[in-house]
């Protein structure tokens, strides 16, 4: 626990700090996410071990307590955004076309690595809305860096971030009103089927999907991430959707009686197929770059959707394995992924898909990034999405009813294959290929191939990281 | 318990008001607005529910303060932001 807490603590100080001494020093940050991930990798042993630990803020005993929660999924996600934001933070200070060196990128930054950590540990309604506060405040911020033309679609992030806030918070209230307890293992253990249940479940669930940008409350989400700065956008795809998914599944999987949630499972499977579909769409009609990989984080979020959905329908605890196994494996792709277009676009000097026509031969290991990023996000094996793919269809494959729902993910995956082909078959144009306007960069590109190929590496791991997943105690 | 319905309908109805406006109106100015219409909304719904019993409920009051801290600073951003937009375009 006290490794985790380190994990929590040292990114909220390293912000701090450098807003009193007025400091915007890259290097300090990543010397500090660097011992973030090494905390974060301490916790994760620690908690495989000697088993899930809890600490008890200021020793009040529950049910006043506010409690924060080591588990093994919590650890593993603590080691996953601490990678992300240190392979960002390297991004931020060394990439030639990196908009964010001297700014105020920085503390942002570590704040939200901050609230995201806290995130993960807390296991309270309330702790939870504090949390997702926190994280929409520092995004926010975070777009807005990009100057005049991102202060629009920040502003309207914002405000429907508050919104959903609000709209969780009354769920939040409704459910303290009826059974007077916050903490979401207590409320386990409580929980009816009745109708203020039921009302207070999906206000939560319509608040946090909003804040998630799962279909339908998707709008906001492409010209947000659009609009922010290449690192930025890649924190926002990787780590800060995946916020409010958590929340979403302890929400559903500890949290709500079971006959609550087989009720509530299809709809939130369906809207994940939607998702995928539609999404898929329009990143394919999307004439932006960066637009492109904005969608299809919609639609891939699906997926995780659909998992969470089926999980809670066919009360198949084994469904967790391949959400969190779509979690990571998108977030390693997508920031390998808008790393590699932002390179891209910067050294173009165009964001236009278009502009991309013969860039295998200028700029072969960013296009490379991104189209093995994009294999992963297609779930071609033996990436880390498809593992993930191949866990969600396995139960689907033992019962004959259960087929439309594989009619679902093939559609989705056909049309992943088309927005990614659509991008690498002009990179393989190499007739006429559009001339870069700024010299490329390497080492940048060399950065975004990373974590793609961390994501083809997990196929490498793939039994016990899933034997490890699946054991995962709730 | 009338009265405490009472108040819980109030607040209801203003969190749907602000939740409306939130979606339906286009300028930034009253989009904020609205917001902190739902939001106090919400803490009406707060009020009332800790308010049931003979002694009211601290834990409710402290998440009522929390929450308000959360809006004041929310509200302060959304400000500054939408004015940094609206300069923008008049330059």
């Amino acid at each position: 626990m006290t490794a985790a807490l380190i994990a929590l603590l040292l990114p909220l100080f390293t912000a701090l700090c450098l807003l009193l001494l007025r400091s915007r020093s890259g290097v300090l940050v990543i010397v500090t996410s660097l011992l973030t991930l090494l905390a974060a990798a301490w916790s994760l042993y620690d908690v495989t071990v000697n088993g899930p630990q809890w600490l008890e803020l200021g020793d009040w005993p529950p049910p006043l307590a506010i409690r924060f929660q080591l588990q093994p999924i919590t650890a593993l996600l603590l080691v996953f955004s601490a990678m992300i934001h240190l392979l960002v933070a390297v991004y931020a200070a060394g990439s030639q076309h990196s908009k964010t060196r001297y700014t105020d990128f920085w503390p942002l930054s570590c704040l939200l690595q901050g609230s995201l950590n806290a995130l993960w540990l807390s296991g309270d309604l309330f702790n939870w809305y504090v949390t997702l506060e926190l994280l929409g405040l520092a995004a926010v911020a975070l777009v807005a860096l990009s100057g005049r033309k991102a202060y629009g679609p920040a502003l309207n992030y914002l405000l429907l971030s508050l919104g959903a806030s609000l709209v969780y918070l009354l769920g939040v209230a409704l459910a303290y009103g009826r059974y007077g307890v916050l903490d979401i293992s207590l409320l386990g253990a409580m929980t009816e089927a009745d109708t203020t249940t039921r009302i207070a479940w999906w206000l939560m669930t319509l608040g946090l999907m909003l804040k998630a940008a799962l279909w339908p409350f998707h709008l906001w989400l492409p010209r947000a991430h659009a609009s922010a700065p290449t690192a930025v956008s890649a924190l926002l795809s990787a780590l800060v959707v995946k916020g409010p998914l958590f929340i979403l599944w302890r929400l559903w999987s500890e949290g709500a009686p079971t006959e609550l949630a087989v009720e509530a499972g299809p709809v939130l499977a369906v809207a994940g197929i939607a998702a995928l579909i539609l999404g898929g769409w329009s990143a394919l009609r999307t004439p932006w770059l960066k637009s492109l990989v904005a969608y299809s984080t919609v639609a891939q979020l699906g997926y995780a959707l659909m998992a969470l959905g089926l999980l809670m329908y066919w009360q198949l605890p084994a469904l967790d394995a391949a959400l969190w196994l779509f979690v990571l494996a998108h977030g390693l792709a997508k920031a390998s992924m808008f790393l590699a277009a932002g390179e891209l676009q910067a050294s173009l000097g165009s964001k236009r898909v278009s502009a991309l026509r013969g860039t295998t031969e200028t700029m072969p290991v960013a296009m490379f990034a991104f189209a093995v990023a994009g294999g992963s996000l297609i779930g071609l094996p033996p990436s880390g999405g498809f593992l993930a793919k191949w866990l969600l269809l396995e139960p689907m494959f033992e019962t004959v009813n259960h087929w439309p729902w594989v009619v679902g993910i093939l559609l989705g995956t056909l049309i992943s294959a088309g927005y990614v082909f659509r991008v690498v078959a002009l990179a393989f144009d190499r007739a006429d290929p559009v001339p870069p306007d700024f010299s490329p960069d390497r080492f940048a590109h060399w950065l975004a191939l990373l974590p793609a190929l961390v994501v083809w590496g997990l196929a490498l791991i793939s039994e016990p990281l899933i034997h490890w997943l699946t054991g995962v105690p709730l | 318990m009338t009265q405490v319905l009472f108040y819980l309908i109030l607040g209801v109805c203003l969190w749907a008001l602000g939740l409306y406006g939130l979606l339906r109106l286009k300028e930034s100015i009253r989009r904020i607005i609205s917001v902190n219409i739902m939001g106090s909304g919400v803490f009406m719904v707060m009020v009332a529910l800790a308010a049931r019993s003979e002694d009211p409920d601290p834990v409710m009051h402290a998440l009522v303060v929390t929450g308000l801290v959360v809006a004041i600073s929310a509200t302060a951003f959304a400000l500054r932001l939408s004015v940094a937009d609206v300069q923008e375009d008049d330059q």
